[in-house]
């Protein structure tokens, strides 16, 4: 094995000087022995990497179906960061009730991460829960550039540039989450799993215009 | 016996045209009636489970959108004709979600309208809990006092389900009319008020229209007078409570009222 060479270890993939981990013959104990030993800048290096290779995938949607399952090794890091910056970014250009936007939009994001994946399964979607909610965070992605730009650029820009920057992002967001959602349903319920989706996110990016 | 079940089913099925969930409550309640072989959860969690509700989400995307093309014609009658009149609560739950947001963008766009020149918006985001609120009562309450209305003339073929289906599509027609409500003109308002009155109601009489055919004219027209009273009452809190904040004089569409201001005097322009 030579060094520098991308290895799948954990969930994700972890660059650099690597030892080849062999987790067959492995069991358990030694592996956690593994990762706890490792100086701490190692376990945060390799979740971010993991995070920057799931947006990654939503910052070039990729309509072929095989590609979007990759991102099925779930976490919920890259969401939670994500609905943490987005939430601070709206509530910080509003004087009055930043605590109550703040708390709206995470609590929207998630709940409506969590309202979307049941959907998707009552109507018969074979969807692991924590996939659909991981992919659904990590597709707000667009909407947060959109919202961090038009907060630092707030003088410089119209109502109607505003419209399209956000406009933008959310078309980006939805085509980013197609393929992995799609790619769950019957050919005949995919509209209707989709549309929740469209209206959560033209929801979030609705708040980033009037900012 | 379910072995059996299953076979039986099959040869029957083109003439039966069971979907596969339905398939499955079936065998889930004829399971139930063997309280040996249920499981403490399967008897009392049941309720908890998705596969209880899957059945109440057995559409097409077909289905939808024959359904909500259908709502949108008052007079046409045949709503339960379409997909077998089944229950079912995507449509009512999404068209609820969608009106819920429509209606908080139109809000803030009449909001963002009357902006004085120097003033920061602030999106008024505590109407969104409100609306929620009050939406999903209405669909909760409205086709539970339609269910009871229809058993007083003692009909037995819509249950509460059908109800909350047919009254969760009727809303369908408010969606476009809550964007259009973002037109500041008060006649405009008006005029969509009343239409979605007259299509709600007709719509939904005309559905019911099944059972009301047969009743003497008195009951005829009770059961159409209650449909219609409460869909005003409703029609007339949304209108006023939620777009009562147009200032139709700062936008130039009212002649102002020479009124004289007190605080500069307070203030000390003397």
């Amino acid at each position: 094995m030579t060094d520098n060479q991308q290895v799948p270890f954990g969930s994700g993939m972890f660059q650099g000087q690597a030892k080849f981990v062999d987790y067959a013959h492995m069991n358990q104990q030694e592996v956690q022995v593994n990762t706890l030993d490792e100086p701490v800048m190692d376990t945060l290096l390799r979740d971010i990497n993991m995070i920057l290779y799931k947006l990654s995938y939503v910052i070039i949607p990729r309509m072929k179906e095989t590609q979007g399952r990759k991102l099925r090794n779930w976490d919920l890091w890259g969401p939670l960061l994500l609905s943490l910056l987005l939430a601070m970014t709206l509530g910080i250009n509003s004087n009055q009730s930043s605590d109550t936007i703040f708390g709206t939009i995470f609590i929207i994001m998630w709940g409506g991460s969590a309202v979307i994946t049941v959907n998707a399964k009552l109507l018969g979607g074979q969807v692991s829960f924590f996939q659909s909610v991981c992919v659904l965070g990590y597709c707000v992605f667009p909407i947060n550039v959109a919202a961090v730009l038009i907060t630092f650029l707030q003088s410089y820009l119209g109502f109607f540039l505003r419209l399209i920057i956000v406009g933008a992002a959310f078309l980006w967001s939805t085509f980013s989450s197609l393929s992995f959602m799609s790619s769950m349903m019957n050919e005949e319920k995919k509209v209707i799993s989709v549309y929740p989706i469209f209206l959560f996110y033209m929801f979030l990016s609705w708040f980033c215009i009037f900012i | 016996m379910l072995d059996n079940l299953n076979q039986d089913v099959s040869i029957l099925q083109p003439s039966l045209q069971m979907t596969d969930s339905q398939i499955q409550n079936r065998i889930r309640q004829m399971k139930m009636e063997d309280p040996d072989d249920q499981t403490c959860y399967q008897k009392f969690c049941n309720l908890f489970t998705i596969e209880y509700y899957r059945e109440y989400f057995d559409v097409t995307t077909e289905l939808v959108i024959a359904k909500v093309v259908n709502a949108f014609n008052p007079f046409s009658g045949t709503f339960f004709d379409i997909g077998g009149g089944i229950p079912e609560l995507y449509g009512p739950f999404w068209i609820l979600n969608t009106l819920i947001f429509t209606t908080a963008l139109s809000v803030n766009i009449i909001k963002y309208m009357q902006l004085q020149p120097g003033e920061h918006f602030e999106y008024q985001f505590q109407i969104v809990p409100i609306l929620t609120i009050f939406m999903y009562l209405k669909t909760l309450i409205v086709p539970m006092i339609y269910r009871v209305a229809l058993k007083c003339v003692s009909q037995d073929r819509l249950t509460l389900l059908h109800c909350l289906t047919i009254y969760g599509y009727s809303a369908v027609v408010m969606i476009p009319i809550s964007l259009l409500n973002s037109i500041p003109n008060p006649a405009i308002q008006w005029m969509l008020l009343v239409y979605v009155l007259f299509a709600q109601t007709s719509f939904l009489t005309s559905n019911f229209n099944q059972e009301l055919k047969y009743l003497p004219k008195e009951k005829k027209y009770m059961i159409v007078g209650l449909v219609a009273v409460v869909q005003i009452t409703i029609m007339i809190l949304y209108k006023f409570y939620f777009f009562s904040s147009i200032n139709y004089e700062q936008l130039g569409l009212v002649k102002k009222r020479t009124t004289t201001h007190l605080l500069p005097h307070i203030l000390g322009a003397n």
